[in-house]
């Protein structure tokens, strides 16, 4: 496990707090009051000394408000709190290349923490009491999941880290009593979630409450409140659920690679500006999701990267498309008869454009080249592209399809490459295999059929939060 | 190969003076503490003499064995259970018969033994684990050639037969148990509604077992989750002192259904209990493990406060409902030191009784005379009521209808406690009337 020296960290403490309160039914300004009372209970205890956190795969203990009291002899309120890392038993694997991805990850590490109660205590006991309330009510219990991040230095001291976590714990707390009484319907109480993202150009995590339940469509007037308060341009998501920060140690559960250009070096050409895709994208291949579309399904599958992206980014809810949905979706917009669908027919960038626009809305411009060799001349479009809108481009032509993630171009000399990930991959999601043997990686221009034509499909992005 | 009894001394004292009584058949309890490999009985007591209330059916005389009555040794089972700390339990049943039942004996105990069990474990809110042994012990001692018998019977089984057990004696076992103690805060708020409340308590009270039981326990601040020995670098000797362990038990309230609102219940009002209890739990001292300290010591938890709410709802529906203020305090526990042994046991004092009281049921349900000096009230304190205290704790509830006194009833007579005791058969028969009574508690429109 590689310690990071005095590099970032982020501390990100989970925990769930049970929230009850009796709301009586016939009384609104009651139910508020009673939801109120009940939440600044809540941060009462978050601020009484039975707050315990626990860190993840350990057994270090700490008391927050006792002056951080802790299990482990060396961890006091003045240890950087880099230090805390070296508790942690190491995760089981630590293989050659889980080190290799450690070294290049610029990211910051994440500490885990969990939220505890201590209900043993020492010092003044209070008799034992039963008391009865006999009232008609309605009885409301549902447990509150906590997720507070905080940045630190690796030399800042664990007992600020800790002091920060119990006030962002607090924060958190009054954030959800805003969401909760804002949905409220009645004794009806939605449930808050946490949701962490990181905006351009910051380092640290911005965290919204959204109520559980209620889609991403019915909380536009939150976001443009969000986009206004951080000074975010309107015309792409950031606050989007599926936005939420991506921590570096939860693996995705869908199995799908993602990004793995990000592991490639960059090409060699000389005075090359390199432009990429922007976000996240799934590489989707030949033989996923137990369908064997060898040698039929390529643009299909780029197709399925380039729908994994505006899922990815917030664009749509939609899950991406299935070969069978793709082809619906052609029948359905007539550009195909009915017995296409479950035969194992190419589709083109023409049909990629259509399915886009009919499962996603999403408009592509269609770039033609009669030629394969011309598309060395194509820098300047291609950068162009990738700078402004970042989406993944499918390429069709001849009897191949592939996706362009990226390129690098040099104005002065016209020296291209282009980044490649080739949907014809029939293996296992293996990073190693992937990159070095080029599934994914930088091409020269030499890798297009010179002679034949290619239609390139460069998808648009919606301007929209 | 059967289980093997290593008994105190005392006890065999007790049995042989209990046999050469005169009289027909005696019954009692044998408490101690089961563990993988070896089992300890650190007390006998017999079955307090049941005052005929005109219940018991003397029509028919069938015989002496017949007259013991299986209720009312599973209840004096029940009862004498809830003053045993942590880690010591009833393991099973004593008979004392003359020579001509010895034959009968075996079957009296083997149903006795499963009464017993059934009694104990209905108001149990937590689950056996599988480390736990489910043998109990019978013992029959023919009275006149004062031979003993010790066979065990498996309690999960109903079918199965008498296996043999060893028995034997040995003096001072439980000197240097090493006892764990802890103060737990409790602060649980329970809905209930008119129709089932004791359903509803329980409910409640089990969910708050389940995070007890679920707790990560600290053992003089080293966690006990793991098989690791509680008693490290113990040297061999014989004469240890008694080791007083501190526990901290720490909770999450985690939820294991995902859901996307609040559970919403309509209830006709709430019961809230709060305060502080005092823990204790013993463990032997044959390489004992600190998840089974673990374990004992959280047990005991979760039972103080079940038997006192238990406890406190008997008394009221005893008391026909009682008086109908809003706040009750529970009974605080006390201890008393047992003779002969490194244990304590504990008792449950109303705060309208004294220490008198408290030998006075030690005499009843354990046949042993304890100096009102020896019993220590000081663990946890008494309940101080004030007009501000209820206030304060009534905060949540701003202009809230409160419980109206209801005139009808008749102010309860101050009955002696010691009485509750012999009517618990009655209790037990008659859990059906807890309802009714609360819920009349509950009338408030």
């Amino acid at each position: 496990m590689v310690l990071t020296e005095n590099g970032s960290l982020i501390f990100r403490l989970r925990g769930v707090l049970e929230f009850s309160c009796q709301l009586d039914s016939s009384n609104e300004t009651q139910g508020q009051s009673a939801i109120c009372k009940s939440f600044q209970a809540l941060r009462s205890r978050v601020s009484s000394e039975s707050l315990v956190f626990t860190l993840c795969n350990s057994s270090v203990l700490l008391w927050p408000n006792k002056g951080l009291q802790s299990t482990a002899e060396h961890l006091t309120e003045g240890t950087p709190c880099r230090d805390i890392q070296q508790y942690r038993e190491a995760e089981d694997g630590g293989s050659k290349k889980s080190k290799r991805k450690d070294k290049r990850d610029a990211g910051p590490s994440v500490v885990n923490l969990k939220l505890l109660w201590e209900v043993t205590e020492s010092g003044e006991s209070r008799a034992l009491s039963l008391c009865r309330v006999a009232k008609q009510q309605h009885s409301a219990r549902m447990p509150l999941c906590v997720d507070c991040v905080f940045s630190a230095s690796g030399q800042d001291s664990l007992g600020s880290v800790c002091s920060g976590l119990v006030g962002a714990l607090c924060g958190q707390l009054s954030d959800m009593e805003e969401v909760v009484l804002k949905y409220r319907k009645g004794s009806s109480l939605l449930l808050p979630q946490p949701f962490h993202f990181q905006l351009p150009e910051s380092s640290g995590l911005v965290t919204v409450i959204y109520p559980a339940g209620v889609p991403d469509s019915q909380l536009l007037t939150v976001r443009e409140e969000l986009h206004g308060k951080y000074g975010l341009p309107s015309d792409r998501p950031y606050f989007r659920r599926a936005n939420a920060f991506h921590f570096p140690d939860e693996a995705y559960k869908d199995g799908y690679l993602r990004n793995p250009h990000t592991r490639l070096t960059a090409p060699n050409v000389e005075e090359a500006k390199v432009s990429v895709v922007r976000g996240v994208y799934s590489y989707h291949h030949y033989m996923q999701d137990r369908v064997d579309d060898n040698g039929w399904g390529c643009a299909y599958r780029s197709l399925q990267t380039i729908c994994s992206w505006f899922q990815q980014q917030g664009y749509t809810d939609r899950a991406v498309p299935t070969h069978t949905e793709i082809q619906q979706a052609l029948v359905d917009v007539g550009d195909k008869e009915p017995r296409f669908v479950g035969s194992r027919q190419w589709i083109g960038s023409i049909e990629v454009q259509a399915v886009l626009n009919q499962l996603l809305g999403v408009t592509s411009k269609i770039l033609f080249v009669s030629r394969g060799s011309e598309l060395a001349s194509k820098g300047r479009e291609l950068a162009n592209h990738f700078e402004t809108v970042g989406t993944p481009i499918m390429i069709g032509g001849g009897v191949l399809a592939h996706t362009i993630l990226g390129v690098a171009w040099s104005e002065s000399s016209g020296d291209i490459r282009f980044l490649i990930l080739d949907p014809h991959y029939t293996g296992g999601e293996d990073l190693q295999i992937i990159t070095e043997k080029g599934w994914c990686g930088w091409k020269g221009p030499e890798f297009w059929d010179q002679n034949a034509y290619y239609n390139l499909c460069l998808p648009q992005t919606p301007k929209t939060i | 190969m059967g289980r093997g009894y290593t008994v105190e001394e005392s006890v065999e004292k007790y049995l042989t003076s209990l046999s050469a009584a005169a009289g027909s058949c005696k019954t009692g309890l044998l408490i101690g503490q089961c563990s993988a490999q070896k089992d300890f009985v650190v007390l006998a007591v017999k079955t307090p003499h049941r005052e005929s209330e005109g219940a018991s059916d003397s029509r028919r005389v069938l015989g002496p064995l017949d007259d013991i009555d299986a209720d009312w040794v599973a209840e004096h089972a029940r009862q004498v259970s809830r003053m045993l700390p942590g880690g010591v339990n009833v393991l099973g049943l004593f008979l004392i018969t003359p020579p001509e039942l010895s034959k009968e004996a075996q079957n009296k105990l083997k149903g006795l033994i499963f009464a017993v069990d059934k009694c104990i474990s209905k108001s149990r809110l937590w689950d056996l684990s599988e480390d736990d042994v489910t043998d109990r012990v019978t013992l029959h001692i023919c009275s006149k050639t004062r031979k003993a018998i010790c066979k065990t019977y498996d309690v999960k089984d109903p079918k199965c037969s008498a296996k043999p057990a060893d028995w034997k004696y040995l003096s001072c076992i439980s000197s240097s148990w090493p006892v764990l103690t802890c103060s737990v805060k409790v602060d649980l708020q329970i809905p209930v509604t008119e129709s089932s409340s004791e359903k509803c308590m329980k409910h409640g009270l089990g969910r708050w077992a389940k995070q007890i039981e679920a707790g990560l326990c600290l053992i003089n601040g080293r966690p006990a989750s793991d098989d690791s020995e509680l008693l490290s670098g113990s040297k061999k000797s014989t004469k240890m002192s008694q080791q007083a362990l501190q526990v901290q038990i720490l909770v999450t309230e985690e939820d294991p259904v995902q859901r996307c609102s609040a559970v919403v219940q309509a209830s006709s009002g709430s019961v809230h209990v709060r305060g502080t209890v005092h823990c204790r739990a013993y463990i032997h001292t044959n390489k004992p493990r600190t998840r089974h300290a673990a374990q004992a010591i959280k047990r005991d938890v979760v039972n103080t406060v079940s038997n006192r709410v238990e406890m406190l709802l008997e008394d009221l529906q005893m008391n026909e409902g009682g008086p109908a203020s809003e706040q009750q305090d529970l009974p605080r526990r006390v201890f008393a030191p047992l003779p002969g042994s490194g244990l304590t046991v504990c008792d449950y004092m109303f705060p309208d009784e004294t220490a008198a009281d408290v030998a006075e049921r030690l005499k009843e349900m354990l046949d042993w005379e304890s100096a009102e000096e020896d019993i220590d009230t000081s663990v946890e304190s008494p309940a101080c009521r004030s007009a501000s205290v209820l206030e304060a704790d009534e905060g949540r509830d701003d202009g809230a209808a409160q419980d109206v006194p209801i005139e009808s009833m008749t102010e309860p007579v101050k009955q002696q406690k010691t009485s509750q005791y012999y009517a618990g058969v009655a209790v037990a028969a008659a859990v059906a009337l807890l309802a009714t009574a609360t819920s009349l508690l509950y009338l408030n429109e």
